[in-house]
Order: C-alpha cells, then sequence, then structure tokens
C-alpha cells in the first residue's frame, strides 16, 4: 500500500518537474555533465522528500521499507534522468556505514542523499582485485589519529568525491583479512591523489588513488579495527543486487528506444526476444531480492545469481544494438550515437565490475552448491 | 489460497506422491489429495508444487489434461484425456471441416475419450469424441518412459461440431506455466545428480569439483534454474498469456543449459544407460517441444515485438 502510494504520488511529481529535471544536455553528456545532473535530481528529489524515504530517520530519512528508495532510483533511471552507471553508489556504500558506524552516519548520511557530496569506495589494489583479504594499504594508529599510505585503484568517480570508504591493512598482511579496517576518509585531507584513467568508453569514470601519510581521525574507524573484512562482506551483497536494481528499468528503455530507432532488417528476431526475456528475467531475480531483503532477510552469496544475470542480459541488450545501430555503435560521432557507442563499449566491463562473472561463479559454487573448496 | 505450514504440508504430499507413484498410480494419488480440488482455489500452489515435484521425480501423470481441462473450463473425468497440440505447436490440435473434425495431436495417457478443441474458422469449438474412432500411436520416441500418445483421424461429430469453447489461448497459457515448472523440477534433479558426481569421482587425486571448470559448469546451470524460476514468479504475479510465454521460452533455454552442462560434468556415466541422468536429458529435450520450444517461442516473441514496435512492461516492484 504504502508502495502503491509512493509510485503513483512520486510519478505525479515528476510529471509536475518535468522540466526542472531534464538534464541540459543532448545524448549521453559528459561525466561532468553528468555527475551535474546527478547532483541537481538528488538535491531536487531530496528536498520535496522523495529521496529521504526509505532511509533512517537516525540519518535524514523518513523511514519506511527500502522498496520506496528502490522505486525512486527505478523511476528516475527509465525517465532518463539520472546516469543509470553511477547513481546507485549511495546504495552501495550507504547500508553499512549506517550498521558500522551509525554515529557518524548521522552527520555524512544526509550530504550524500541530498547530492552535496559524493563518496568512493577505495576497495580494489593494483595487486588485489577479486582477491580482497591481500590488501595492502596500510594504515597505522598514531597518538594523531590512523596514519594511511598505500595506493588504490578503480575507485570510481575519486575525482568527484569528497569522502571516501576506504579499507586499509591494520594487521600483518599475513592476518589476511582478520587484519583490515575500514575507515571513513575526507577526500580533502593532504597527502591523497586521484589519477583519472579514462576507460575504454571514453570517460574518466574511475581512478587510481594514492595515499601518502593521510591522517585520519581515530572516530572515522567504521566499526571495529579489524572489522573491515566483515564490513566489505556487509556491503557487498547490496553492490551485487539492490543497487543493480534500476539496472532493469535502464535496459528495458534502451531496448525500448533500439526498437523505435532501428531499421527493421537489421533487427535479428530471436536475439531481440532472448534479450528482451534475459532483461525481463534479471527483473525478476531482482524484484524477488529487493523483496527478501524487505522482509528482513540478510542477502548474502546468492545475490552473486544476480549479478551474473544482469551481466548476461546487458551484454546481450548491447551486442544487440551493435547489430541493429551499427552506424551510430561504429562511426557515428553525434551526441545520440556517441551515447549508444559509450554504452555498447561499457556494457564489456557487465562481466568484469562489481566482482568478474568468474569469481561469482566461484561464490556460487563454494557457497551455494557447497561443493567445498576450489584450492 | 494455501499457505504457510498448509503450503508446507500439501508440498511435502505431493512431492511424496511423485517419488513413490507414476502413471495411473499417481493419477489415483493425485485424487486421493484432492489436487483437482486444489487447483481451483489455489491454482498457483496446485500447478507450481506438483509439475515441479513430477519434474524432479521424473513421472508421468495426467495433470496436464486437468490443467488444460481447468482451463477451458471443463469437467474432466478419469476416462478423458484432452488432445494436445502436436510436436512444437500450440494451435488448437483440430480442425473443423463441415460435420467433421480432424485431429492430430499428442495425449498424454491413452483413455476412452478425448476432448479435443478445434479451430472452426475463426472461433474454436470443444467435442467429447471416442478414441476408438481415432488412430492412436503410443510414442516411444527420444523419451518412452513418458509415455506420450500419438493421436490422428477424422471424426464425426454427432452433436453438430461441438460447443463453442472460449479460453484455448489461456489454456496454452496456463499449460506452458505448467511444463515451466516440470522443466525446472528436472532441471533440479539434473543438476544434484551432476553434483553428487563431482564430489565423489575422484581424478588425479581429487575430486573433480575442486577444478574449477566443473564447478563453474554447475554454478551456470544454477544461475539458469534460478533465472526460470524468476520468470516463473513474474509470469505468477502478472498472469498473461506473453508473460507465460516467455516463462516457457525461459524455462527451455535454462533446462537445455542444464542438460548439457550437467552430461559433460558426467561425462562417460552420464552417456550411458547405467546412470539416470539419461532420463531427465530426454525428458527435457521433450518438454522443451511441448507448447512451443523455447527457440521457436523465442524468435516469435522478437518478431512480435519488432512488428510492433513495443516491450512487453517489466514486472513492477
Amino acid at each position: 500500500v504504502q508502495l502503491d502510494e509512493f509510485r503513483t504520488k512520486f510519478d505525479d511529481w515528476l510529471d509536475q518537474h518535468a522540466d526542472e529535471l531534464a538534464p541540459s544536455f543532448s545524448g549521453g553528456g559528459t561525466l561532468d555533465e553528468q555527475m551535474a545532473q546527478i547532483a541537481k535530481v538528488r538535491h531536487l528529489t531530496f528536498d520535496a522528500g522523495w529521496a529521504r524515504h526509505g532511509w533512517p530517520e537516525q540519518v535524514g530519512g523518513l523511514g519506511g521499507p527500502a522498496l520506496l528508495r528502490a522505486y525512486l532510483s527505478e523511476a528516475l533511471t527509465a525517465r532518463d534522468l539520472v546516469y543509470s552507471g553511477v547513481y546507485s553508489l549511495p546504495e552501495v556504500l550507504g547500508p553499512s556505514v549506517i550498521t558500522f558506524a551509525p554515529e557518524l552516519a548521522a552527520t555524512v548520511i544526509p550530504p550524500l542523499l541530498r547530492g552535496d557530496e559524493v563518496w568512493c569506495q577505495g576497495f580494489s589494489e593494483p595487486g588485489t582485485g577479486s582477491n580482497l583479504a591481500s590488501l595492502t594499504c596500510r594504515a597505522v594508529r598514531t597518538g594523531e589519529g590512523w596514519r594511511v599510505t598505500g595506493q588504490k585503484v578503480w575507485t570510481s568517480l575519486a575525482q568527484y568525491a569528497q569522502r571516501c570508504v576506504l579499507l586499509t591493512r591494520t594487521g600483518t598482511v599475513e592476518s589476511a583479512h582478520r587484519g583490515i579496517t575500514a575507515l571513513f576518509v575526507d577526500m580533502d585531507a593532504p597527502g591523497i591523489t586521484p589519477r583519472p584513467i579514462v576507460t575504454m568508453h571514453g570517460e574518466e569514470e574511475f581512478c587510481e588513488v594514492f595515499f601518502d601519510d593521510v591522517l585520519v581521525p581515530l572516530d572515522r574507524t567504521l566499526g571495529e579495527v579489524g572489522q573491515g573484512w566483515a564490513f566489505a562482506m556487509d556491503l557487498l551483497p547490496y553492490e551485487r543486487s539492490t543497487a543493480l536494481w534500476q539496472r532493469a528499468a535502464f535496459l528495458h528503455r534502451r531496448l525500448r528506444d533500439v526498437l523505435e530507432t532501428a531499421d527493421a532488417s537489421l533487427i535479428d528476431p530471436a536475439k531481440l526476444g532472448e534479450a528482451t526475456q534475459l532483461v525481463y528475467a534479471f527483473r525478476a531475480r531482482s524484484r524477488a531480492t529487493l523483496h527478501r531483503m524487505a522482509n528482513g532477510e540478510t542477502l548474502g552469496a546468492e545475490t552473486s545469481i544476480d549479478k551474473v544475470l544482469l551481466a548476461t542480459a546487458e551484454q546481450a541488450v548491447f551486442d544487440l544494438v551493435a547489430e541493429a545501430l551499427p552506424a551510430a555503435v561504429v562511426i557515428g560521432d553525434d551526441p545520440v550515437s556517441a551515447r549508444w557507442r559509450a554504452e555498447f563499449l561499457y556494457s564489456r566491463a557487465a562481466t568484469i565490475y562489481g566482482g568478474s562473472s568468474e569469481i561469482q561463479r566461484n561464490i556460487i559454487a563454494r557457497r551455494l552448491l557447497e561443493l567445498g573448496n576450489d584450492r | 489460497v494455501i499457505e504457510g505450514d498448509d503450503l508446507e504440508l500439501f508440498e511435502r504430499s505431493l512431492r511424496s506422491a511423485t517419488e513413490q507413484h507414476t502413471g495411473d498410480a499417481l493419477d489415483t494419488a493425485l485424487r486421493d489429495l484432492g489436487w483437482a480440488d486444489a487447483l481451483s482455489f489455489d491454482t498457483r500452489a496446485a500447478v507450481s508444487c506438483l509439475f515441479e515435484a513430477q519434474g524432479a521425480a521424473g513421472v508421468t501423470s495426467s495433470a496436464l489434461d486437468q490443467v488444460l481441462a481447468f482451463a477451458l473450463g471443463r469437467a474432466l473425468d478419469d476416462t478423458t484425456a484432452v488432445v494436445l497440440p502436436p510436436t512444437g505447436g500450440w494451435s488448437p490440435p483440430a480442425t473443423a471441416d463441415g460435420g467433421r473434425l480432424l485431429v492430430r495431436g499428442l495425449l498424454t495417457a491413452l483413455r476412452g475419450s478425448v476432448l479435443v478443441v478445434a479451430q472452426s474458422g475463426d472461433a474454436a469449438v470443444g467435442a467429447v469424441v471416442e478414441s476408438a474412432g481415432l488412430e492412436t500411436r503410443v510414442v516411444r520416441g527420444i523419451d518412452p518412459w513418458l509415455g506420450l500418445v500419438e493421436v490422428d483421424g477424422v471424426v464425426g461429430v454427432v452433436d453438430a461440431v461441438g460447443d463453442e469453447i472460449a479460453g484455448w489461448e489461456h489454456a496454452v497459457a496456463l499449460g506452458r506455466i505448467a511444463l515451466s515448472h516440470e522443466l525446472v523440477g528436472a532441471s533440479r534433479t539434473a543438476s544434484a545428480l551432476a553434483r553428487e558426481h563431482a564430489l565423489e569421482r575422484v581424478q588425479f587425486g581429487q575430486p573433480i569439483a575442486r577444478f574449477q571448470a566443473v564447478r563453474h559448469k554447475l554454478a551456470e546451470a544454477l544461475v539458469a534454474i534460478e533465472t526460470a524460476r524468476a520468470v516463473l514468479d513474474a509470469a505468477w504475479q502478472d498472469r498473461n498469456p506473453q508473460t507465460a510465454a516467455m516463462a516457457k521460452a525461459t524455462a527451455g533455454r535454462s533446462a537445455r543449459t542444464v542438460a548439457r552442462h550437467c552430461q559433460q560434468v558426467l561425462a562417460g556415466i552420464g552417456f550411458t544407460t547405467e546412470h539416470d541422468l539419461h532420463r531427465y536429458v530426454r525428458r527435457i529435450l521433450v518438454l522443451d517441444q511441448l507448447f512451443g520450444s523455447h527457440a521457436v517461442l523465442t524468435k516469435r516473441f522478437g518478431e512480435e515485438l519488432a512488428a510492433t514496435r513495443t516491450l512487453p512492461r517489466l514486472v513492477p516492484l
């Protein structure tokens, strides 16, 4: 009932404020433009109250089920108001920060939701991709606070971020997952240097970030010292599921766009049928996951299935796009073509980001099928 | 609706019935359990629980006939079967021509009479006719254990060409949902058999379940099963012929993926009749072909989308 009411009222509000909310650029825009657009949409939806639903009152929310914020992200994506690829970062990072550091969350979550601030996720390192427990970015406890030295990579939006949720090594390297601590770091602290990396789809969407003796106050520890692994394990299921919910709405919209614009003779019906079924399947799977969470279940390894399914659906959709709109993808230089090309190229990373499909299958094999260790 | 403990009990009794009986004996067990009544007051529970169990156990029954008759709004006694469309098809299995019906289709079992739906101009008509007037052949084919019967022939209908019948499209939709559940059930057992083998079979001094190539095939099989299940869930949520067709296409494709990966994991023994896997592979191949295979349904679906340039709506949150 709450969801239905929210849906109707929010849709009305979006209709009424369509002009205000619309992006000022055509096609996909640059990343700077997309980030400005996301900030604008967050501002408007937060100030009107919509973006506060589904978040706890202690962090500036209005309470209510998390399904409400899922609908918000879906509606914004379906109307093409926000860049789907990075819009849901607060869904990845927010809930675990609330769980592990409720006091800190009360002050830092509202500006995140309102779009006043951007956060980034400092997990991966040059020598630490899928094997997160081997990370080496070191934090040493001193009288003044933590002193952090090391390097992160694939850190989305680090050059825009005011804050970083950072995993650091506080024990010995041999202590593996036991010696990791999560910190909440101000990106303007002296000693932090983000260096953007240009991706194949032409954006500086992620960075490598260098930490050179960066001072982080002790009260910025997320949870207890040595709880970094638990923090990461709490967060990853959301990264692999609820944060992905709006991707079905995005893929559905882009499938519709390709159907409306492509030359019919270039559409292979079998591929169109299968891509549509896969998007529908991902949506159905993701829906079930959200409802399990709404019923109080803790999400776990089964979310790896959501991630594999999304990657499969996304690549099927954009493989179809490459066949149906070849000129746009291959030679077009206008904003609309550039967007199709960027999205096609971005889809190549769907089986890589957020834990590669191979890592997801390892998790499925070990945790869901209980096939024992593979080493 | 059947919920909570009742649902668990209902599911358990159906599973137990399918583990103990097959064919006519299973029909009797289902009658004792009041399954046909459940079909009318909680269609979802009745269809999903029974067909998953039937698929998992690899057994047969006349439940599909009951499902179709229910969707057509006809009562069905135990001496009457419902004519299914021929392999791969989903049009009514007969055409009306004057006072005669030209019948071509399949039966889940041979009975004294059959309920047949025939295309008659733009309308569909239904008639119950004696099986004796039709040519029937017990199918061995790729899956002799399924016990299908091929039926063919021309019958004169006593009372004109039967009554007008509505809802063939709905019967096809519900039939597809039931078969999708059966495919999911068969897929689960195939996957369990392959998993068991991977854990037991030792090569190079370790169970083959240690090898990533094997693990990933089993993981892909589980992803396929859960994909089919999710679409079925959505099809129940948003019940219409299009979502039912999507469910059948997805379940068929998923089951074929499961069959391929599991057979590869079971390797030599999975290619023999000494291991049970072959039965599930056979069953999946036939079920995929009933009421439209995944390949044909998917292509047809794509053609429809391209022609109308509209997509089905996504299942709402």
